[in-house]
């Protein structure tokens, strides 16, 4: 693990919380930290929709998406699992769990994953989601690692329930609808932009990305202006879009 | 199994729309989804009212006459509930209009709104994404909160009501459909309604229509919808051959309300 990435991490975090922040692009900030931190390949982020199915709402890579999403159509997988029960779930060796997940041990397999571990997103007695970190060789997660990675599902927990109080269920129900709406209009602004600049969806979504982050705006607010036509995107033309901002840092005032 | 939970919930509430639809045989309309939903999840009233970009909320339907007044008061004072949805594009959920809260939150609606006989008051945004068509209202006599399959339950009449509204606005849309919209029931694939299930490549496929139609994101939806209907195709499968770039739509040759973009 890189020792300086994780206290960088947990201020990154916070700072979102405060300057133009965009729950989205949090649990997307999140689920790239997880990968670098943790010893992950790939981590995806689901949270449940109220009315009956989850979703998938970040994922650090369109693998990871896809095997998340798998999971969410077959109804079977370690997130899911971890989801209902509310604890950690693992398998150290997906090769092996064929028996307990026929059908994703399978996917996750063909995606390059061997090895997965799923960390439940709890506010108290509720599970409003869960956290799945993948690795391209089985074995076990490290100790410390997992519980890093429940400390930073956590911090996404309580980055949902951001700006309002923490105290009442219907807060908390407000803001998933908001975050999961969010997602929507984001799905939408990548069409849209991928339409325009003939790239593939998952192309535009990093333009998207980068294009928020330089001009220091929420991703979704962004992606709503973009679509309603209020705020054009004028640096964007075939050949002259800005790099994708995988690594990058948002940016602010200089540490 | 939650997926198939959901499925189930929302069946059976399209059932009951359809059943109810039928037995008037006229098309469905916002006011079926208002007067089951208030039967289902044992609400007092509900309303509908329709978000239009540049003013206040224009009244679709009530149930009865508090849900009338509830938003009457929200025009008049300019907030509440339904304001709050609207601005914010989430839910708002207040299981008791006495709570301390309430009164610094909406200090003029929320006394009225008692006065008039309401307890509890939700508001549910009519929303896909972008999409924005208008609210829900609900309220109860009694103060408490929706349990979980409740709410739910209020998202799915809310996502009908949402595609309610948008076939409302574009007749011409669903003539071009050839079919009679989600008004018929169950639609082509054993789909009620065309929205069993969200994914991402539907709104996907609608942000790309709206360039490829230089239309809004409205209209790039009901498009979609539309084209489903008239090839008798799922509504996802559509969506997906349009993200794949194997199928393209062409602007139409006589551009009604929202024309180019």
């Amino acid at each position: 693990m890189d020792i300086d990435l994780l206290p960088e991490t947990f201020v990154e975090l916070a700072d979102t919380l405060v300057a133009g922040f965009d729950i989205i692009e949090f649990l997307h900030v999140l689920t790239d930290r997880s990968v670098e931190l943790l010893g992950a390949s790939a981590a995806g982020l689901l949270l449940a929709d109220p009315r009956g199915e989850m979703r998938v709402v970040a994922a650090s890579s369109e693998q990871a998406r896809l095997v998340e999403l798998f999971q969410v159509q077959n109804d079977e997988g370690p997130c899911l699992d971890c989801f209902r029960s509310g604890l950690p779930v693992t398998s150290a060796d997906l090769s092996a769990a064929s028996g307990r997940w026929p059908h994703f041990a399978a996917a996750a397999g063909r995606a390059g994953f061997a090895a997965v571990q799923a960390l439940p997103m709890r506010l108290r007695d509720e599970t409003i989601g869960a956290l799945n970190l993948f690795r391209d060789v089985p074995g076990p997660f490290d100790r410390a690692d997992i519980r890093i990675g429940q400390a930073l599902a956590d911090v996404a927990t309580i980055g949902l329930l951001n700006e309002r109080s923490l105290r009442r269920s219907e807060t908390l129900n407000e803001q998933l609808q908001s975050a999961l709406n969010s997602r929507v209009i984001i799905e939408q602004a990548k069409g849209k932009l991928a339409e325009r600049l003939g790239l593939d969806v998952d192309d535009a979504f990093n333009v998207l990305r980068g294009c928020a982050r330089s001009r220091n705006r929420g991703l979704s607010e962004l992606a709503r202006a973009f679509i309603d036509g209020s705020e054009e995107l004028p640096d964007l033309k075939p050949g002259k879009t800005p790099p994708a901002p995988q690594r990058g840092r948002p940016p602010g005032p200089p540490r | 199994m939650a997926g198939d939970r959901a499925a189930s919930r929302a069946e059976i509430i399209w059932n009951l729309l359809a059943s109810r639809v039928a037995s008037r045989g006229a098309p469905a309309s916002v006011a079926d989804v208002c007067a089951v939903c208030v039967e289902t999840l044992g609400m007092s009233g509900a309303a509908v009212t329709a978000s239009g970009k540049s003013g206040p909320g224009h009244v679709m339907c009530v149930t009865d006459e508090v849900s009338e007044q509830i938003e009457e008061l929200q025009l008049t004072f300019g907030e509440g509930p339904r304001v709050d949805a609207s601005a914010d594009g989430g839910p708002v959920l207040v299981p008791d209009l006495g709570a301390g809260d309430v009164a610094a939150r909406w200090p003029a609606f929320g006394p009225a709104a008692r006065l008039a006989g309401a307890a509890a008051v939700f508001a549910l945004p009519l929303q896909i994404g972008a999409i924005s068509v208008g609210v829900l209202g609900l309220y109860r006599r009694q103060p408490g909160p929706l349990s979980a399959d409740q709410l739910g339950d209020a998202l799915v009449f809310a996502d009908t009501a949402t595609v309610l509204m948008l076939d409302r606005e574009d007749q011409a849309a669903r003539d071009r459909g050839g079919g009679t919209g989600p008004g018929g029931g169950t639609g082509p694939g054993g789909q009620p309604w065309q929205l069993a299930l969200r994914r991402a490549e539907i709104d996907q496929a609608t942000g790309m229509l709206t360039e490829q139609l230089g239309v809004g994101i409205e209209e790039a939806f009901v498009r979609l919808r539309a084209y489903a209907y008239a090839q008798d195709r799922r509504l996802a499968d559509v969506a997906r051959d349009v993200v794949a770039r194997t199928l393209r739509m062409e602007p139409d040759p006589n551009p009604r309300r929202d024309g180019v973009a």
